[in-house]
């Protein structure tokens, strides 16, 4: 569930007149690896990749690339133009990179069209790109997939393994987000990728291992108007286990009914969490000098079903992916460790954590 | 007297002073011809110099551009964008637009303004609402200088067909790029299907990462581009046109010295009027103590003022005349050239301080000899009485010889080779030419009045003899006058017999050329760049039509050969049936390679492509087409006036071979003998059925053909004449001086019992006269000019062969003019002739 607002923005933008949209709605038939891939019929889909890496001297990194797909539909009195270049789709991708132990973070995004190959999913090649960044699933039985993405400041090659099947969040197929029927996204995960590859910078070439999340979603319009943002945690600890929460707040600032998550043990079975079984608080803020907004960056995490706390950390706190002529709007995406406990077991771990809409509450004077 | 102060005064401020306007006069003829100096540096700057090849605009930062002939298969822009490399690819349509299909051809583009907006700064303040700003009907954002607002509706003529249009939005217009002012903006699938190029690419605009240099890059490009794609420099369309256009600036710019000449002509006759005059003045002051140098110094100061002031008096005028002279070259070199607008006039310091430099170096140079006359006359003359009466001696046989030399010198100058494109050779021979016949004119002189004396006593009477005598009488004087308005009336004539040997010979060979019965090309104005397209339906239907014997078929497209912009042409030049009479070199037989033609990679090329490239039969051609690079044989070489860009023809199914479009650019038609042009131009108006194509007779297609000619050489003939102005100005500045020198001699012809009509007829016939002689040796050097122009300034420039011919009536009106402008010009002074009184004249002495 993720960047939501970012898609919204866009088909907000885009869709100036809605055909009617399939909606994600429970009892949905999964076929994969099918389900991997476009799904026309919903207005907005995102493949989302995060990860923890380090090179073997323990030089920590953190990277982003993300694949949206948003369809536009345009009034009929357009002229019809050269399907190719028509822009039913918009393709969206953003790229970034975290390079924790130097303190540095860089991030980039591109938008296209289909156009003569410019950007797209295809199922038969197994593949989603958008100009050189790309994905292709090596093999579509395990899940393999190689990433590769090339930028004006890098260029990463990462092989990703799963060592857990994906899981589908939330209950009956659905993660639900609101109250009305489809306010809700089909939402799938694999959550403990085994990564491994290359990272050529301009500080060097860096051999790199590490941990990635790839997750999947496709819906149409699943927010609420009275959504304003959202908190996301990925998070992978090193007991095997992982953890996606969620929390969704609304204008008021107080987390909505809907937040929820999913835990996934060690064997890969998941565990759908409703909103009353997470706590969530933010502890320190750090304001972002470009956006101005004032991001949470330190949470501590409580889930008294698994006897679980956890407090949230980043050793780089200007995660931000905002720029002036940005497409989208501001948010802070980054590299996370976690530490704490579960079941009663000390422990630590790695992710990701999403904040969205902190740039509009800062404008009202909410912190 | 030793120091220089209260001899300038003395010498130089007072006179100065007293004699107001003849002053202003040659103030001013310095200050035209300076103007006209800086007026058309500045105007050819805005026109061609600082101009960007108008679809280069919208470039943003990229460095390399790929482009191919007939447009890129847009899958290629798929593959590259996947590229494991940083480079950003933007993907361009480029053609041309007018708006209900009338005015100015407007460049129009296709971009990809989802892709890469930012690249290019919409007035929408979020680039991404372009994206939003696609759905709608036809959106375009249009330059500033086409005053349309968003939401308005625009129709615009592109090829051959009408498309309406909803402005979307207004472009930003960056420093300096001029091209954007005029631009029509539309997202790439819509110009590609408005522009009927679906699935292609024009060009595709590289941005290349910085970490490596930029042939590194190339390189990379070069393996993964087919062959026939070319990758360019970014701008290098632009420096191409420039390249092109320099010989075009730099004859314009010898034009333009013209009248500076004459003003040189005219300083250094007002110096010499001083020198003359103050020459007691001048004995006194040496009396004084004052050295030669010092009174040599006096006089060039003299003409450092004149040029000083003049100078600056140019810049202002030249800036003012540089409004005009950019829309006129501006057309010129929109019809011959380029479809570009021109930038704005710069009147930068460098243009001023060349301009004041000029002026100054040339009012300098000609007081060099009087002053220097001047610092030679010796003290005791301030005793000698009858300074009026003094005459320059002038040693003509000597000069006569000098300018035999010159004559000499020039015909062998104007043998030589160009210098760099350039005819730097043939124009030093015209200055000599000019500096000889400066020389004889002496001579000439005192030879006309031993001629016509008989003949102006019977026509003019005893004033005419007067005025005659007086003229030989100063002679150093009027010799200098008449050089001046010669040299105007000679550069005029030779001009207007160069252009009109240029136009005659376009016209015949146009009448040579098009024998077909119609003309068929899409609306709007032609252009040397532009190639609009027709539906290829329309030439098969036409020849469906009873009583068309054939119809041919002709594309064209612009292509970059070795460094230059060229026009790749395929036509159905040797089908049978058709009778195009396309004429070759002397020499070459037009039926054999004609039969050939169609038989393989050959190609014929046009005379001025054969020139600027150094080809002839036999040279082999290689132009970047689909499949890689083609060679092609050239068979010959054939006479073509259309375009200086020079032509490569092939016959229409070779280019067919490797441009596979159908799309005709034009349609020439043939009737069968007995047929009805009537009846068939009406099949012909069925067949277009509304559609925007000009059918045309060959005698519209020549009458429309010399408008384009005649707009091309409008700057020249208005160069012409600022010349003759400068000379014109001159004459009265002299004639004026010659009068106040002369007041005695009047006074005593009053006291004779002269009336005072007749002193002013007397002015008057030497006004005539001096017209006369002017008119006479001005011809003549523009005869030897024009044959210098003709045959090989244009040639070494051009590469055209002109055949040359006497523009009668065009030479009548140039000396016409002349001899009236004299005339007039003796009137003020004979105005103040008759105004003085004989007995304040005579107290005076």
């Amino acid at each position: 569930m993720k960047s939501r607002a970012i898609a919204a923005f866009l088909a907000m933008l885009l869709s100036a007149s809605a055909r009617q949209w399939q909606l994600a709605l429970p009892g949905c038939h999964y076929q994969f690896p099918r389900d991997h891939f476009s799904h026309p019929d919903y207005e907005t889909e995102w493949w989302y990749y995060t990860g923890n890496l380090r090179d073997p001297g323990g030089h920590r990194f953190g990277f982003e690339l993300t694949f949206f797909r948003v369809a536009v539909n345009l009034p009929q009195q357009t002229v019809p133009s050269d399907a190719s270049w028509r822009p039913d789709q918009i393709y969206l991708a953003h790229l970034a990179l975290s390079d924790i132990d130097r303190g540095e973070f860089y991030h980039t995004e591109r938008l296209n069209r289909a156009g003569p190959g410019l950007a797209g999913i295809d199922s038969s090649e197994g593949r989603y790109w958008n100009g050189n960044w790309q994905v292709r699933w090596v093999s579509l039985e395990t899940g393999e997939q190689e990433l590769r993405a090339v930028c004006e400041r890098f260029a990463i090659h990462l092989d990703l393994t799963p060592e857990k099947p994906f899981v589908i969040h939330g209950r009956n197929g659905v993660s639900q987000k609101g109250a009305e029927p489809g306010r809700a996204s089909h939402y799938i995960s694999f959550t403990r990728l085994r990564a491994s590859g290359q990272l050529e910078s301009n500080g060097g070439s860096f051999s790199l291992t590490g941990l990635a999340w790839m997750d999947h979603e496709f819906f149409t319009g699943q927010l609420g108007s009275s959504v304003a943002g959202w908190d996301w945690f990925a998070i992978q600890l090193d007991n095997n286990e992982e953890l996606m929460l969620y929390r969704l707040r609304n204008k008021s600032g107080q987390a909505d009914p809907y937040s929820s998550g999913t835990y996934v043990d060690a064997r890969g079975e998941s565990r759908f969490l409703d909103s009353s079984q997470i706590s969530f608080s933010p502890g320190e803020f750090w304001q972002s000098p470009v956006s101005g907004a004032a991001y949470p960056v330190a949470w501590k995490i409580a889930v008294p079903s698994l006897d679980l706390e956890l407090s949230e950390r980043t050793s780089l706190k200007d995660q931000e992916l905002f720029s002036r002529n940005s497409y989208s709007p501001a948010y802070w995406e980054g590299a996370v460790t976690y530490s704490g406990r579960i079941h009663s077991q000390p422990v630590n771990g790695v992710g990701y954590l999403e904040m969205t809409g902190y740039k509009e509450t800062q404008k009202v004077g909410a912190h | 007297m030793k120091t220089l102060g209260p001899l300038l005064v003395n010498l130089i401020v007072r006179p100065m002073g007293r004699e107001r306007v003849r002053t202003a006069l040659t103030l001013f003829a310095v200050a035209l011809g300076v103007g006209v100096v800086i007026a058309i540096d500045l105007a050819g700057a805005a026109a061609a110099g600082s101009f960007h090849s108008s679809l280069e605009s919208l470039a943003g930062k990229s460095t390399l551009v790929l482009h191919q002939t007939g447009g890129i298969d847009q899958s290629l822009l798929g593959r590259l964008v996947q590229l494991p490399y940083a480079f950003d690819f933007a993907p361009r349509i480029e053609d041309f637009a007018s708006i209900n299909g009338k005015g100015e051809a407007l460049p129009f583009l296709g971009l990809d303004l989802i892709g890469h907006p930012g690249q290019h700064e919409f007035q929408n303040d979020r680039p991404d609402s372009a994206a939003r700003d696609l759905a709608g009907a036809n959106p375009v954002w249009v330059g500033q200088r086409l005053k349309l607002r968003p939401g308005d509706q625009v129709s615009l003529l592109i090829n051959d067909s009408i498309h309406r249009f909803t402005v979307r939005g207004i472009l930003k217009t960056r420093r300096g790029e001029i091209a954007e002012k005029n631009a029509i903006v539309a997202d790439i699938g819509l110009a590609q299907q408005v522009t009927g190029s679906a699935g292609k690419l024009d060009s595709i605009d590289v941005t290349i990462p910085p970490d490596h240099s930029v042939d590194y890059w190339r390189e990379i490009l070069a393996k993964n581009v087919p062959a026939g794609i070319t990758i360019d420099d970014q701008g290098s369309r632009t420096e191409e046109n420039r390249k092109m256009l320099t010989a075009f600036r730099s004859n314009l710019r010898v034009l333009s010295y013209i009248a500076l000449l004459v003003g040189a002509f005219l300083i250094y006759s007002t110096i010499e009027v001083s020198v003359v005059r103050r020459r007691a003045d001048i004995g006194i002051v040496r009396a004084l103590g004052a050295t030669r140098k010092m009174v040599a110094t006096a006089f060039l100061a003299e003409a450092l003022v004149i040029g000083l002031v003049g100078s600056v008096l140019g810049v202002v005028i030249g800036r003012v005349m540089a409004q005009g002279a950019v829309a006129l070259i501006g057309s010129t070199v929109q019809s011959l050239y380029v479809s570009s607008e021109p930038a704005p006039i710069a009147l930068t310091g460098g243009a001023i301080l060349i301009g004041i430099g000029t002026g100054l170096l040339v009012s300098m140079l000609a007081a060099l000899a009087p002053a220097i006359e001047a610092s030679q006359v010796a003290p005791v003359e301030a005793m000698a009485r009858g300074r009026q009466e003094y005459i320059t001696i002038t040693r003509s046989g000597k000069k006569v010889v000098w300018a035999a030399a010159m004559f000499a010198t020039a015909v062998v100058l104007s043998k030589l080779p160009p210098l760099e494109r350039q005819p730097i050779f043939a124009y030093a021979a015209a200055l000599l030419l000019v500096a000889g016949t400066a020389s004889a004119i002496p001579a000439t002189v005192s030879f006309f009045e031993g001629v016509a004396k008989r003949a102006v006593s019977l026509l003019l009477g005893v004033e005419g003899s007067l005025a005659l005598h007086a003229l030989r009488a100063s002679l150093g004087r009027t010799s200098v006058l008449t050089s001046a308005l010669a040299t105007a009336v000679a550069m005029s004539s030779s001009v207007g017999i160069m252009v009109g040997s240029f136009r005659e010979t376009v016209w015949v060979w146009m009448e040579d050329q098009l024998k077909a019965d119609f003309y068929l090309s899409p609306a709007g104005r032609p252009g040397a760049d532009r190639h609009p397209t027709m539906d290829p339906g329309i030439g098969s239907a036409i020849e469906r039509l009873p009583g068309v014997a054939a119809v041919d078929r002709a594309r064209s497209y612009t292509i970059s050969y070795a460094g230059l912009p060229a026009t790749l042409m395929g036509a159905e030049i040797s089908k049978a049936g058709s009778s195009r009479n396309t004429r070759f070199m002397p020499g070459q037989d037009r039926n054999r390679i004609l039969g050939q033609l169609g038989r393989g990679d050959y190609a014929i090329i046009s005379e001025p492509f054969a020139n600027k490239h150094g080809l002839g039969v036999g040279s082999e051609i290689v132009l970047p087409l689909r499949g890689g690079k083609q060679t092609f044989k050239v068979l010959g070489v054939y006479y073509d006036y259309s375009t200086e860009r020079g032509i490569v023809l092939l016959d229409w199914h070779t280019l067919l071979k490797y441009l596979p479009d159908a799309a005709p650019s034009s349609l020439v038609v043939f009737l069968k003998s007995g047929a009805d042009p009537e009846a068939v131009h009406r099949g012909i108006d069925g067949v277009i059925a509304g559609r925007p194509v000009m059918v045309l007779t060959s005698s519209k297609l020549r009458r429309e053909g010399i408008a384009v000619f005649d707009r091309t050489f409008r700057i020249t003939y208005a160069l012409e004449a600022v010349a003759v102005t400068v000379a014109v100005l001159g004459i009265a500045g002299a004639l004026l001086a010659l009068v106040i020198d002369r007041r005695r001699e009047f006074a005593l012809v009053r006291f004779l019992g002269g009336a005072q009509v007749q002193i002013r007829r007397i002015i008057l016939c030497e006004a005539g006269l001096l017209g006369l002689l002017a008119n006479g040796i001005g011809l003549g050097l523009g005869t030897l000019l024009s044959l210098l122009l003709v045959f090989v300034i244009n040639k070494q420039s051009f590469g055209w062969t002109i055949q040359f011919h006497w523009p009668v009536a065009l030479l009548l009106a140039v000396l016409t003019t002349v001899f009236v402008a004299t005339l007039l010009a003796g009137i003020y002074p004979a105005g103040v002739a008759t105004r003085m009184n004989p007995i304040e004249v005579i107290h005076e002495e």
